[in-house]
């Protein structure tokens, strides 16, 4: 486990260390973003869900002050002010990690350091262990390391010096599952010690993993902000199962199938909610192949537009 | 800032040191070959073969009546040292911006608490100091050269002078390139641009020059207001030109701080 907090425990959960406040923005003619709003408590994984293109990257920018919003505002951790002291409590990884090349790792994590001299990089040695960076990926030059280890000496960036609010886009891009695993937990310990996180990702199933909440963001709109149980029970999901015998043919009326597709010996159904009274049914029936599919985004989408929850997207 | 300074310092190490080095060791040079042979002989001598046209603009811009003095002059209006200048000035300000564009580390350095403008300033101190040193070698080159090889000192106000001059010229240079660094993504561009405004600058100077019909056009040229000849024989350069120079330097330098404040990153 990472050192832990001085802050007490119950008092971070009323603060909130980020608010994004109707933030519009064009490229151009292109519209980047439109009316996004959304707030991060301390001490919560906030997911960040959209597809790539989406307006996830530009958003981030925003709060780092990288980009400036058409229209909007942005508040870390209560303050309006844009300056630089303001980022000194902020860990950022960004979506497409770019280092120096010449310099070696540690040289990296020192020089990143060294910009916050009242924030010093308690968490290196930890974080080290728990991403398995070998001491010889250490004295190596950046620009011969692997894209997994770049990433992880990116995320030790943006975590080393212990910030109050995270911001991660795409964190776990090039990084093995075990790694990804041992990633979640340091992330998880970070909102256990009251730390916020903004997690950005285009993968459904990682943030469904870590996440309280999610905003769902399309065309640079917010499609929903949900906490992950009513995202799931919103959730149309599909099943694909293969029958030996004849296809039963009240399956349409089993509780949770909102749709049934037939071909041959074949069905797919989509279950919104619950796939329990399903399985259930489908016990009792002589099932030769069941596949049950990770959710996609697509499918979430798809669950608002069928509810009409969100007319404009 | 210090941070950043320090990892300027460290990345343009070698660059430095060795322009440092060629325009020290040119200007050395040069006085080494004054001294070794009868230069202003052999040029006498070369001269009256070349044709009228070129005679005058050898002559009259470089060598100012082919004297000794004429000649050191010479050296500091060398398109070598020309060249060193400015490439010093618009390498360091196309890799500022653009050029951290296109590394894509500007993006995460920015997201430090850095201000912007911290990190716009060091980087033009980083310059200012680097062309500084820079003039200072030059400089240094042509004063250990006129000892080692016994030829006549010049005044130390002179070549304070030619350095403040030479200075000026290449904070212009890299001011401008500044201006153009803060619209641009990559550096390769940017550095392209600088030179073609470098070189048609010294063009339009040469025409002004050769063509007394063509002499409005000196005004335009930034090579105009740097003058070795003026500083190092005539002893003729006003604070005009300088002024001109620092100004063009300033304007271009707090436009591009104010466009980098406005720009989107990346």
């Amino acid at each position: 486990m990472l050192p832990t907090s001085n802050t007490l425990p119950g008092l971070f959960l009323k603060m909130t260390s980020l608010q994004v406040l109707n933030l519009s923005k064009h490229y151009g003619n292109v519209r980047a973003l439109h009316n996004v709003s959304f707030a991060v408590d301390a001490g919560e994984i906030f997911g960040y869900l959209g597809p790539n293109g989406a307006g996830k990257t530009t958003t981030l920018r925003i709060i780092l002050g990288l980009v400036h919003a058409d229209s909007g505002d942005v508040r870390l951790f209560g303050d309006r002010s844009k300056a630089a002291a303001a980022r000194e409590a902020i860990g950022y990884l960004p979506g497409e990690l770019r280092l120096y090349g010449n310099m070696t790792s540690l040289a990296v994590l020192d020089y990143f350091e060294r910009y916050r001299p009242h924030r010093p990089a308690v968490l290196r040695k930890k974080l080290l262990e728990a991403l398995e960076v070998e001491q010889a990926a250490l004295s190596r030059k950046v620009k011969f390391l692997s894209h997994g280890t770049k990433q992880k000496i990116g995320l030790i960036v943006a975590m080393q010096h212990d910030p109050d609010l995270l911001l991660l886009d795409e964190p776990t891009l090039g990084l093995d599952p075990l790694v990804q695993q041992a990633f979640r937990e340091i992330v998880l310990d970070f909102a256990a010690r009251g730390r916020a996180v903004l997690f950005s990702s285009h993968v459904l199933s990682e943030v469904e993993a870590i996440c309280g909440r999610v905003a769902i963001l399309r065309s640079g709109e917010i499609v929903t902000v949900e906490s992950i149980e009513n995202l799931r029970s919103k959730m149309v999901r599909r099943l694909e199962v293969r029958f030996r015998g004849v296809i039963p043919g009240d399956l349409s009326e089993t509780p949770g199938v909102t749709r049934i597709q037939i071909a041959g010996n074949q069905a797919v159904l989509w279950v919104q909610g619950e796939v329990n009274p399903v399985l259930r049914r489908l016990a009792q029936t002589d099932v030769e192949q069941f596949v049950f599919p990770e959710p996609e985004l697509e499918d979430i989408f798809l669950s608002y537009y069928q509810r009409g929850e969100s007319s404009n997207v | 800032m210090f941070n950043l300074l320090r990892r300027l310092m460290a990345r343009h190490a070698f660059f430095l040191l060795f322009s440092l080095a060629l325009l020290g060791g040119f200007q050395y040079l040069i006085c080494a070959a004054v001294s070794s042979v009868n230069v202003s002989g052999a040029i006498e001598e070369l001269m009256k073969n070349l044709p009228p046209l070129t005679r005058s603009l050898v002559g009259e811009q470089f060598f100012s009546g082919l004297t000794t003095r004429g000649i050191l002059a010479f050296g500091w209006n060398h398109p070598i040292a020309l060249a060193l200048g400015t490439a010093v000035g618009i390498v360091l300000a196309a890799r500022a911006i653009a050029g951290e564009i296109e590394s894509g580390v500007l993006e995460l350095l920015l997201s430090q608490p850095l201000s912007r403008m911290s990190y716009f300033l060091t980087h033009t101190t980083f310059a200012i100091f680097s062309l500084a040193v820079l003039s200072v070698s030059g400089v240094a080159g042509t004063f250990i050269g006129q000892e080692v090889f016994g030829l006549e000192p010049f005044e130390a106000g002179a070549l304070l002078k030619l350095a403040l001059n030479f200075f000026l010229l290449h904070c212009a240079w890299f001011a401008l390139t500044m201006a153009f660094s803060v619209f641009g993504r990559e550096s390769g561009r940017v550095s392209t641009a600088g030179f073609l405004v470098a070189l048609v600058s010294y063009v339009v100077q040469v025409i002004g020059k050769l063509w007394p019909s063509s002499a409005f056009l000196l005004p335009y040229s930034l090579h105009s207001y740097y003058s070795p000849q003026a500083i190092l024989v005539e002893n003729t350069m006003e604070g005009k030109p300088l002024l001109v120079l620092f100004s063009i330097s300033l304007i271009c330098t707090g436009f591009a701080a104010w466009r980098f404040r406005r720009r989107d990153i990346p």
